[in-house]
Protein backbone atom coordinates (compact mmCIF):
# COMPACT_ATOMS: atom_id res chain seq x y z
CA UNK A 1 0.00 0.00 0.00
CA UNK A 2 1.46 3.37 -1.05
CA UNK A 3 1.24 6.57 1.01
CA UNK A 4 -1.33 7.99 -1.42
CA UNK A 5 -3.49 4.90 -1.14
CA UNK A 6 -3.36 5.20 2.66
CA UNK A 7 -4.46 8.80 2.44
CA UNK A 8 -7.28 7.87 0.08
CA UNK A 9 -8.60 5.23 2.50
CA UNK A 10 -8.48 7.72 5.37
CA UNK A 11 -10.37 10.33 3.32
CA UNK A 12 -13.03 7.86 2.16
CA UNK A 13 -13.71 6.51 5.62
CA UNK A 14 -13.82 9.93 7.24
CA UNK A 15 -16.32 10.99 4.55
CA UNK A 16 -18.38 7.88 5.33
CA UNK A 17 -18.37 8.72 9.03
CA UNK A 18 -19.36 12.32 8.20
CA UNK A 19 -22.37 11.05 6.25
CA UNK A 20 -23.65 9.54 9.49
CA UNK A 21 -23.68 12.96 11.13
CA UNK A 22 -26.14 14.45 8.63
CA UNK A 23 -29.66 15.32 9.67
CA UNK A 24 -32.61 14.65 7.38
CA UNK A 25 -34.23 17.89 8.58
CA UNK A 26 -37.64 16.23 9.11
CA UNK A 27 -37.79 17.29 12.76
CA UNK A 28 -37.07 20.93 11.85
CA UNK A 29 -39.71 20.83 9.11
CA UNK A 30 -42.47 19.45 11.36
CA UNK A 31 -41.60 21.77 14.27
CA UNK A 32 -41.22 24.76 11.91
CA UNK A 33 -44.57 24.22 10.16
CA UNK A 34 -46.37 23.73 13.48
CA UNK A 35 -44.94 27.02 14.79
CA UNK A 36 -45.64 28.79 11.51
CA UNK A 37 -49.27 27.65 11.29
CA UNK A 38 -49.98 28.36 14.97
CA UNK A 39 -48.55 31.90 14.55
CA UNK A 40 -50.40 32.67 11.31
CA UNK A 41 -53.73 31.31 12.59
CA UNK A 42 -53.30 33.23 15.85
CA UNK A 43 -52.62 36.40 13.83
CA UNK A 44 -55.77 35.84 11.74
CA UNK A 45 -57.74 34.92 14.85
CA UNK A 46 -56.73 38.16 16.59
CA UNK A 47 -57.59 40.13 13.47
CA UNK A 48 -61.01 38.54 12.87
CA UNK A 49 -61.91 37.44 16.43
CA UNK A 50 -62.87 33.85 15.65
CA UNK A 51 -62.17 32.12 18.96
CA UNK A 52 -60.22 32.77 22.20
CA UNK A 53 -56.78 34.39 21.54
CA UNK A 54 -54.62 31.37 22.45
CA UNK A 55 -56.87 28.73 20.91
CA UNK A 56 -54.40 27.82 18.14
CA UNK A 57 -51.45 27.75 20.55
CA UNK A 58 -53.39 25.32 22.73
CA UNK A 59 -53.94 23.10 19.67
CA UNK A 60 -50.23 23.44 18.89
CA UNK A 61 -49.36 22.41 22.46
CA UNK A 62 -51.63 19.39 22.24
CA UNK A 63 -50.15 18.23 18.90
CA UNK A 64 -46.61 18.75 20.24
CA UNK A 65 -47.37 16.72 23.37
CA UNK A 66 -48.82 13.88 21.28
CA UNK A 67 -45.79 13.91 18.95
CA UNK A 68 -43.32 14.01 21.85
CA UNK A 69 -45.20 11.22 23.65
CA UNK A 70 -45.24 9.04 20.54
CA UNK A 71 -41.54 9.62 20.04
CA UNK A 72 -40.71 8.83 23.66
CA UNK A 73 -42.71 5.56 23.53
CA UNK A 74 -41.05 4.58 20.26
CA UNK A 75 -37.58 5.31 21.62
CA UNK A 76 -38.17 3.52 24.89
CA UNK A 77 -39.91 0.39 23.66
CA UNK A 78 -39.55 -0.11 19.93
CA UNK A 79 -36.44 1.59 18.65
CA UNK A 80 -33.60 -0.63 17.52
CA UNK A 81 -30.20 0.32 18.87
CA UNK A 82 -28.40 2.37 16.24
CA UNK A 83 -25.45 0.65 14.67
CA UNK A 84 -23.32 3.74 15.10
CA UNK A 85 -23.19 6.46 17.74
CA UNK A 86 -21.71 9.81 16.82
CA UNK A 87 -20.59 12.68 19.04
CA UNK A 88 -22.96 15.00 17.17
CA UNK A 89 -26.02 12.82 17.87
CA UNK A 90 -25.11 12.67 21.55
CA UNK A 91 -24.72 16.44 21.63
CA UNK A 92 -28.11 16.89 19.95
CA UNK A 93 -29.81 14.61 22.48
CA UNK A 94 -28.50 16.77 25.35
CA UNK A 95 -29.27 19.97 23.46
CA UNK A 96 -32.87 18.87 22.87
CA UNK A 97 -33.37 18.14 26.57
CA UNK A 98 -32.05 21.61 27.43
CA UNK A 99 -34.22 23.17 24.73
CA UNK A 100 -37.43 21.52 25.98
CA UNK A 101 -36.72 22.49 29.61
CA UNK A 102 -36.00 26.13 28.67
CA UNK A 103 -39.05 26.19 26.41
CA UNK A 104 -41.30 24.94 29.22
CA UNK A 105 -39.84 27.51 31.63
CA UNK A 106 -40.65 30.36 29.24
CA UNK A 107 -44.13 28.99 28.53
CA UNK A 108 -44.73 28.62 32.26
CA UNK A 109 -43.55 32.19 32.86
CA UNK A 110 -46.27 33.40 30.49
CA UNK A 111 -49.00 31.19 31.92
CA UNK A 112 -48.62 30.76 35.65
CA UNK A 113 -51.62 31.48 37.81
CA UNK A 114 -50.76 34.86 39.29
CA UNK A 115 -51.31 37.03 36.22
CA UNK A 116 -49.53 40.04 37.81
CA UNK A 117 -46.22 38.18 37.82
CA UNK A 118 -46.67 36.59 34.39
CA UNK A 119 -44.40 37.57 31.53
CA UNK A 120 -46.32 39.44 28.84
CA UNK A 121 -46.89 37.20 25.78
CA UNK A 122 -45.17 39.75 23.52
CA UNK A 123 -41.99 39.52 25.61
CA UNK A 124 -42.37 35.80 26.23
CA UNK A 125 -42.45 35.09 22.51
CA UNK A 126 -39.37 37.30 22.02
CA UNK A 127 -37.59 35.09 24.59
CA UNK A 128 -38.81 31.98 22.75
CA UNK A 129 -37.32 33.33 19.52
CA UNK A 130 -34.03 33.90 21.34
CA UNK A 131 -34.12 30.27 22.47
CA UNK A 132 -34.89 29.02 18.94
CA UNK A 133 -31.94 31.03 17.62
CA UNK A 134 -29.63 29.38 20.16
CA UNK A 135 -30.83 25.87 19.24
CA UNK A 136 -30.61 26.57 15.50
CA UNK A 137 -27.08 27.97 15.79
CA UNK A 138 -25.75 24.96 17.71
CA UNK A 139 -27.34 22.58 15.19
CA UNK A 140 -26.02 24.57 12.26
CA UNK A 141 -22.52 24.84 13.71
CA UNK A 142 -22.31 21.15 14.68
CA UNK A 143 -23.48 20.04 11.24
CA UNK A 144 -21.56 22.81 9.48
CA UNK A 145 -24.82 23.74 7.77
CA UNK A 146 -24.82 27.37 6.65
CA UNK A 147 -28.59 27.87 6.09
CA UNK A 148 -29.15 27.09 9.80
CA UNK A 149 -26.38 29.42 10.92
CA UNK A 150 -27.89 32.25 8.81
CA UNK A 151 -31.37 31.27 10.06
CA UNK A 152 -30.17 31.57 13.68
CA UNK A 153 -28.99 35.16 13.18
CA UNK A 154 -32.24 36.10 11.42
CA UNK A 155 -34.21 34.55 14.29
CA UNK A 156 -32.22 36.59 16.82
CA UNK A 157 -32.77 39.77 14.79
CA UNK A 158 -36.53 39.04 14.78
CA UNK A 159 -36.38 38.35 18.54
CA UNK A 160 -34.79 41.76 19.07
CA UNK A 161 -37.39 43.50 16.91
CA UNK A 162 -40.25 41.72 18.69
CA UNK A 163 -39.05 43.18 22.02
CA UNK A 164 -40.31 46.54 20.77
CA UNK A 165 -43.62 45.31 19.38
CA UNK A 166 -46.61 46.10 21.56
CA UNK A 167 -49.44 44.49 19.55
CA UNK A 168 -49.46 40.75 20.03
CA UNK A 169 -50.77 40.06 16.52
CA UNK A 170 -47.55 41.58 15.06
CA UNK A 171 -45.48 39.47 17.43
CA UNK A 172 -47.19 36.51 15.78
CA UNK A 173 -46.13 37.67 12.32
CA UNK A 174 -42.50 37.98 13.49
CA UNK A 175 -42.77 34.56 15.08
CA UNK A 176 -44.06 33.07 11.81
CA UNK A 177 -41.20 34.72 9.89
CA UNK A 178 -38.68 33.27 12.37
CA UNK A 179 -40.18 29.78 12.01
CA UNK A 180 -39.86 30.13 8.24
CA UNK A 181 -36.24 31.36 8.24
CA UNK A 182 -34.96 29.34 11.19
CA UNK A 183 -36.67 25.99 10.74
CA UNK A 184 -38.71 25.53 7.56
CA UNK A 185 -36.25 26.76 4.91
CA UNK A 186 -33.12 25.20 6.50
CA UNK A 187 -35.14 22.01 7.19
CA UNK A 188 -36.19 21.60 3.57
CA UNK A 189 -32.65 22.38 2.37
CA UNK A 190 -31.20 19.83 4.82
CA UNK A 191 -33.73 17.25 3.64
CA UNK A 192 -32.82 17.90 0.00
CA UNK A 193 -29.13 17.57 0.83
CA UNK A 194 -29.77 14.38 2.85
CA UNK A 195 -31.67 12.71 0.00
CA UNK A 196 -29.07 13.55 -2.62
CA UNK A 197 -27.57 10.40 -4.14
CA UNK A 198 -24.36 9.69 -2.24
CA UNK A 199 -22.09 9.54 -5.27
CA UNK A 200 -19.01 11.01 -3.65
CA UNK A 201 -18.55 8.13 -1.24
CA UNK A 202 -17.18 4.92 -2.60
CA UNK A 203 -16.95 1.95 -0.31
CA UNK A 204 -13.43 0.68 -0.04
CA UNK A 205 -13.30 -3.04 -0.66
CA UNK A 206 -10.50 -4.28 1.49
CA UNK B 1 15.18 11.00 7.91
CA UNK B 2 11.66 9.58 7.78
CA UNK B 3 10.03 7.59 10.50
CA UNK B 4 8.56 4.18 9.71
CA UNK B 5 4.83 4.00 9.30
CA UNK B 6 3.11 2.15 12.15
CA UNK B 7 2.80 -1.45 10.84
CA UNK B 8 -0.43 -1.98 12.79
CA UNK B 9 -2.10 0.87 10.93
CA UNK B 10 -0.32 0.43 7.62
CA UNK B 11 -2.72 -2.21 6.38
CA UNK B 12 -5.76 -1.43 4.21
CA UNK B 13 -8.49 -2.87 6.38
CA UNK B 14 -7.06 -1.87 9.75
CA UNK B 15 -6.52 1.67 8.49
CA UNK B 16 -10.08 1.78 7.13
CA UNK B 17 -11.47 0.61 10.48
CA UNK B 18 -9.45 3.18 12.42
CA UNK B 19 -10.37 6.01 10.00
CA UNK B 20 -14.03 5.11 10.37
CA UNK B 21 -13.93 4.86 14.16
CA UNK B 22 -11.99 8.08 14.57
CA UNK B 23 -15.01 10.04 13.30
CA UNK B 24 -17.67 8.41 15.47
CA UNK B 25 -18.16 7.66 19.15
CA UNK B 26 -18.65 3.93 18.69
CA UNK B 27 -19.81 1.60 15.96
CA UNK B 28 -21.17 -1.90 15.70
CA UNK B 29 -19.22 -4.62 13.94
CA UNK B 30 -21.95 -4.88 11.27
CA UNK B 31 -21.70 -1.16 10.53
CA UNK B 32 -17.91 -1.39 10.06
CA UNK B 33 -18.37 -4.48 7.90
CA UNK B 34 -20.88 -2.66 5.66
CA UNK B 35 -18.81 0.46 5.27
CA UNK B 36 -15.51 -1.27 4.61
CA UNK B 37 -16.96 -4.03 2.46
CA UNK B 38 -14.79 -6.58 4.26
CA UNK B 39 -15.76 -10.16 5.04
CA UNK B 40 -16.77 -10.93 8.62
CA UNK B 41 -13.86 -13.34 9.09
CA UNK B 42 -11.19 -10.97 7.84
CA UNK B 43 -12.64 -8.05 9.76
CA UNK B 44 -12.76 -10.12 12.92
CA UNK B 45 -9.06 -10.91 12.67
CA UNK B 46 -8.08 -7.28 11.98
CA UNK B 47 -10.30 -5.93 14.76
CA UNK B 48 -8.62 -8.35 17.15
CA UNK B 49 -5.17 -7.07 16.07
CA UNK B 50 -6.24 -3.47 16.68
CA UNK B 51 -7.61 -4.48 20.04
CA UNK B 52 -4.39 -6.30 20.98
CA UNK B 53 -2.43 -3.17 20.08
CA UNK B 54 -4.67 -1.18 22.43
CA UNK B 55 -5.96 1.01 19.60
CA UNK B 56 -9.60 0.04 19.97
CA UNK B 57 -11.90 -1.19 22.69
CA UNK B 58 -14.24 -4.04 21.80
CA UNK B 59 -17.41 -4.71 23.78
CA UNK B 60 -19.36 -7.90 23.24
CA UNK B 61 -22.89 -8.27 24.54
CA UNK B 62 -26.20 -9.94 23.74
CA UNK B 63 -29.13 -7.90 22.52
CA UNK B 64 -32.46 -9.71 21.96
CA UNK B 65 -30.57 -13.04 21.87
CA UNK B 66 -28.21 -11.80 19.14
CA UNK B 67 -24.52 -11.16 19.76
CA UNK B 68 -23.58 -7.53 19.39
CA UNK B 69 -20.01 -6.34 19.05
CA UNK B 70 -19.26 -2.66 19.46
CA UNK B 71 -15.93 -1.02 18.69
CA UNK B 72 -14.59 2.24 19.99
CA UNK B 73 -11.25 3.93 19.43
CA UNK B 74 -9.08 4.41 22.55
CA UNK B 75 -6.96 7.49 23.42
CA UNK B 76 -3.90 5.40 22.53
CA UNK B 77 -5.51 4.65 19.17
CA UNK B 78 -6.14 8.35 18.54
CA UNK B 79 -2.47 9.15 19.28
CA UNK B 80 -1.29 6.35 16.98
CA UNK B 81 -3.63 7.49 14.21
CA UNK B 82 -2.47 11.09 14.50
CA UNK B 83 1.17 10.02 14.43
CA UNK B 84 0.46 7.84 11.39
CA UNK B 85 -1.17 10.70 9.48
CA UNK B 86 1.70 13.04 10.40
CA UNK B 87 4.29 10.56 9.13
CA UNK B 88 2.24 10.00 6.01
CA UNK B 89 2.16 13.73 5.33
CA UNK B 90 5.96 13.88 5.71
CA UNK B 91 6.33 11.08 3.15
CA UNK B 92 4.02 12.80 0.70
CA UNK B 93 5.78 16.17 1.06
CA UNK B 94 9.11 14.51 0.27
Amino acid sequence: MTERESLQIIQQMIQTAKQEQKDDGKGWIIWGWLLFLASIFTYLNLKFNWVSPFFFWNIFGLITLVLLGTRAVRQLFYKKKESVRTYTKDLFDKLNIGFVISLLLIIFSMNHLNSVDSVMPQKGFALLLGLYGFWILIYGAALNFKPSIIGAYITWALAFVSLFVTKFQYTMLLHAAAALCGYIIPGHLANKEFNKPKTSIRTTRV
Amino acid sequence: MFKDLDPILHSQLRLAVMSLLIGVKEAEFTFIKDKTGATAGNLSVQVQKLKDAGYIEVTKQFKDNYPQTTCKVTPQGIDAFEAYVKTLQEYIKR
